[in-house]
């Protein structure tokens, strides 16, 4: 992976055990657009009485619950606008997926 | 040596399966950071760690044994342990009180039952690891295989930071995915000389592929890290590093690293590895104190953090005997502590004051007259202390978590050759069960004989030899028995009243007590529940003590018997006839008679065994073991070999290397280590009580 397409910034974070946690990286456009995000699936989690398998915030960080859960070890999703482009086990693979996808090579 | 910083020491052991090359390595080790001018080979019986006579003539190590060696700045104490599963009590205490570990697997087989089991015990430790894929000069070494056996039995994340150039006897160096640059050893001067050059073309790519990996993965325990990233494309090496620390640390991955201890190729680099992914004593989060009775285990309690200002905390790990005396070694885990200082034994409950203190170099030995956090050393001069105690200041009486020990599978009975060495042998073995949590003595209360029970054959059979050479006894041995134990497998209460009347005072004692079945390694418990004093406080302990003693005697065949609790819930005394001793006798004969009437079973040793056999014996090999009553786990191929795992009861693996030898022409080979207890079937136990009958 040569010099990422996007500028890549810290979105949501989650403070537990005393430190905080990324739990979404936004990419941005040269105009300073978001037009990407790598987005750490949480779960199982429990709400409303209900468990769900595996959830990540929207981008109006809304839960949104995953169908069918992701396989073992894809811990992130990558996302252009609303749409999911793909699913990785690591942030930076997350990442390339994304680009990937804007460039037109799919995930 | 001056005592550094802490954040410039390193505690850690070398651990892996047998012949995997822990010891090899630690000579390595002490060779390139100048603590020993000549490499010593196990092979000619003249390492520096395996001193003990027993280990020079057959080439294993049996004890592990601390060294000390200085590399770039930093003080590196290292435990080097052994390899064969008889001796795990070794790996499992030095586990207990290090930092961190290097974990060897062998480039030809991988990852071994006994790295399995030292894995574990690592894990239930919480003890960050390196690990290195060592004789990749071996013929058949494959370091990607070795490395996908790391993925698939350990189920780890498996993090490369090199890659071997060459294999087998082309083996000449590694790419370090770090530093993206090679190293090459010259080869002469036993590998002190090394240099770096650019990554040979034909592994450029596979460098490129496996680096992003690391950075991907790296990475992603740091965020800021990852921000550097995507600023600038690629990271400094220092913030790689710190994420590789930091992954290493938290058990998020495993870095993996390669080379041949033997050929003298990679062990540079690994010292490297251990100052900048191990963590110091400051690095990881203090050792925690001892659960309260009820607790749960596992549950956050108060930790002692490395600091050499706060009131002393250590843990006695380890004691030898020689002819100097006891000596103790324990893992300073807070404050500071002179000789002639007053500690307090927390686990017994008594004072102990520290004669002289000793920096351990395998079996040499330097004074020291201080030692704080975050050091091993050696205490002369504890009276009562024994292996998981800890000693702690009076004025924070802290105990830390304990230490777990394996459970023996392996009976002999001793006796000395002549009536005048009875009480020197009683001396030797009580000395030597005092350094080996693992060994066991016990009196058979029928027979008079002395029964010791070990983790397997060569435990004790190294045992006898240094009974006779360390304390000149020479002993008949009886055959090797399985140790049997014995259990319950349903709930019952019994009433048993105990009345003598001989002239003068008699005895009377009442006790009714309610024996339940507990899970496995449940072992004895005792529990008073009399309300009312129907039972005087005084006479509980001679209950308590009634119930243990008999029950080392099981009611079936004589065995130990285990996993049950005893629930005392009521009972009579008299005023003038009854005593301590009524009490104990009436605890007896309840059991004895409870027992009999709460389903008693006995219990036997299953192993784990691992046959590796080439492919035209399998089928040979699979009816053997279900003839020895072998449940068969699973079958692996690997090449034109293949693996065998199931689940064997001890009593039919006596002798099974002969069998095995002749029926696959001396081709396979094949561990064992103990895997559970088990009921034995209903025609065995017949057999079993009536040979102790």
């Amino acid at each position: 992976m040569g010099t990422p397409r996007l500028h890549w910034m810290r979105g949501r974070t989650e403070q537990g055990a005393g430190l905080t946690r990324t739990l979404e990286w936004v990419g941005l456009d040269d105009a300073g657009q978001a037009i990407a995000r790598v987005v750490r699936l949480k779960g199982p989690v429990w709400a409303d009485w209900r468990q769900y398998r595996a959830v990540a915030l929207d981008d109006e960080a809304k839960v949104i619950e995953l169908r069918p859960s992701p396989p073992d070890g894809a811990g992130w999703l990558a996302c252009i606008g609303a749409r999911v482009v793909g699913r990785a086990a690591l942030p930076l693979q997350a990442v390339r997926t994304a680009e990937a996808a804007l460039a037109g090579g799919g995930d | 040596m001056p005592a550094p910083d802490l954040a410039r020491i390193r505690n850690i052991g070398i651990t892996a399966h047998i012949d995997a090359g822990k010891t090899t390595t630690t000579e390595r080790i002490l060779f390139y950071t100048g603590m020993s001018h000549r490499i010593g080979e196990v092979h000619d019986g003249n390492t520096t760690t395996d001193y003990m006579e027993q280990e020079r003539e057959r080439g294993i190590t049996i004890t592990s044994a601390a060294v000390t060696c200085e590399w770039k700045d930093h003080r590196i104490n290292i435990i080097d342990t052994p390899g064969h599963i008889d001796f795990n009590i070794e790996v499992n205490r030095s586990l207990r009180v290090l930092d961190g570990a290097i974990f060897i697997i062998e480039g030809v087989a991988g990852v071994q039952p006994q790295s399995e089991t030292n894995w574990r015990l690592a894990d239930r430790y919480n003890v960050p690891r390196v690990i290195f894929i060592n004789k990749l000069d071996r013929t058949g070494a494959d370091f990607y295989r070795a490395l996908g056996t790391l993925k698939e039995k350990l189920d780890i994340v498996a993090l490369p930071l090199q890659l071997p150039i060459g294999i087998e006897d082309k083996f000449v160096g590694v790419v370090d995915l770090v530093e993206m640059k090679a190293i090459v050893w010259e080869g002469g001067e036993l590998g002190a000389k090394y240099h770096d050059e650019p990554i040979p073309a034909d592994l450029l790519e596979a460098a490129q592929e496996h680096r992003q990996t690391l950075l991907d993965t790296a990475l992603s325990v740091d965020d800021a890290a990852m921000e550097e990233y995507f600023e600038r494309g690629d990271v400094s090496v220092e913030t790689l590093k710190r994420c590789i620390k930091a992954g290493t640390i938290s058990g998020a991955f495993r870095p993996v690293l390669c080379g041949t201890a033997f050929k003298n190729k990679g062990v540079q680099p690994l010292l490297d590895a251990v100052i900048d992914y191990l963590p110091s004593p400051v690095d990881v989060p203090g050792i925690k104190v001892a659960a309260e009775e009820g607790e749960d285990e596992h549950a956050e309690r108060r930790r002692i953090k490395a600091d050499p200002n706060a009131p002393f905390a250590g843990l006695a790990f380890k004691i030898i005997n020689d002819k100097y005396g006891t000596l103790t070694f324990v893992r300073v885990y807070a404050g500071t502590l002179r000789s002639g200082d007053m500690v307090l034994n927390t686990t017994r409950g008594h004072r102990e004051r520290i004669g002289r203190m000793f920096q351990m170099h395998a079996d040499k030995r330097q004074e020291i007259k201080e030692v704080t956090a975050g050091d091993i050393a050696a205490f002369v001069g504890l009276k009562d202390t024994g292996t998981g105690d800890t000693l702690a200041s009076q004025e924070d009486p802290v105990i830390l978590e304990r230490m777990a020990f394996p459970v023996p599978v392996i009976d002999i009975s001793v006796e000395p050759r002549t009536k005048e060495a009875i009480e020197k042998m009683t001396i030797g073995l009580q000395k030597l069960a005092a350094e080996d949590p693992s060994l066991r003595l016990r009196t058979d209360q029928e027979t008079g004989q002395t029964i010791l029970s070990g983790m397997g054959e060569l435990h004790l059979e190294i045992i006898i030899d240094r009974l006779k050479r360390e304390y000149g006894v020479d002993a008949n041995v009886g055959a090797p028995q399985v140790a049997y134990r014995e259990t319950i497998s349903r709930p019952h209460t019994e009433t048993y009243t105990h009345k003598k009347q001989t002239g003068g005072s008699g005895q009377y004692a009442e006790v009714k007590v309610v024996f339940e079945p507990l899970e496995r390694n449940g072992g004895v418990v005792f529990e008073n529940d009399v309300v009312g004093g129907a039972v005087p406080r005084e006479y509980i302990p001679a209950v308590e003590k009634g119930i243990r003693v008999q029950a080392e005697t099981g009611v079936l065949a004589g065995f130990p018997t285990v996993d049950f609790k005893a629930r005392l819930v009521d009972g009579k005394y008299h005023d003038v006839d009854s005593s301590a001793l009524a009490f104990e006798i009436a605890a007896k004969a309840c059991f004895r008679d409870g027992m009999k009437k709460a389903g008693p079973m006995i219990l036997e040793p299953v192993m784990d065994v691992e046959i590796t056999t080439p492919q035209d014996h399998v089928g040979d090999v699979v009816g053997d073991l279900n003839r020895r009553r072998g449940m068969i786990q699973n079958q692996e191929s690997s090449g034109s070999t293949v693996i065998v795992r199931a689940h064997v009861p001890l009593k039919e693996m006596f002798g099974y290397i002969s069998q095995l030898r002749s029926m696959t022409k001396g081709r396979a080979s094949f561990t064992m280590q103990f895997h559970h207890y088990d009921p034995v079937p209903r025609n065995i136990a017949d057999e079993i009580m009536a040979k102790s009958a």
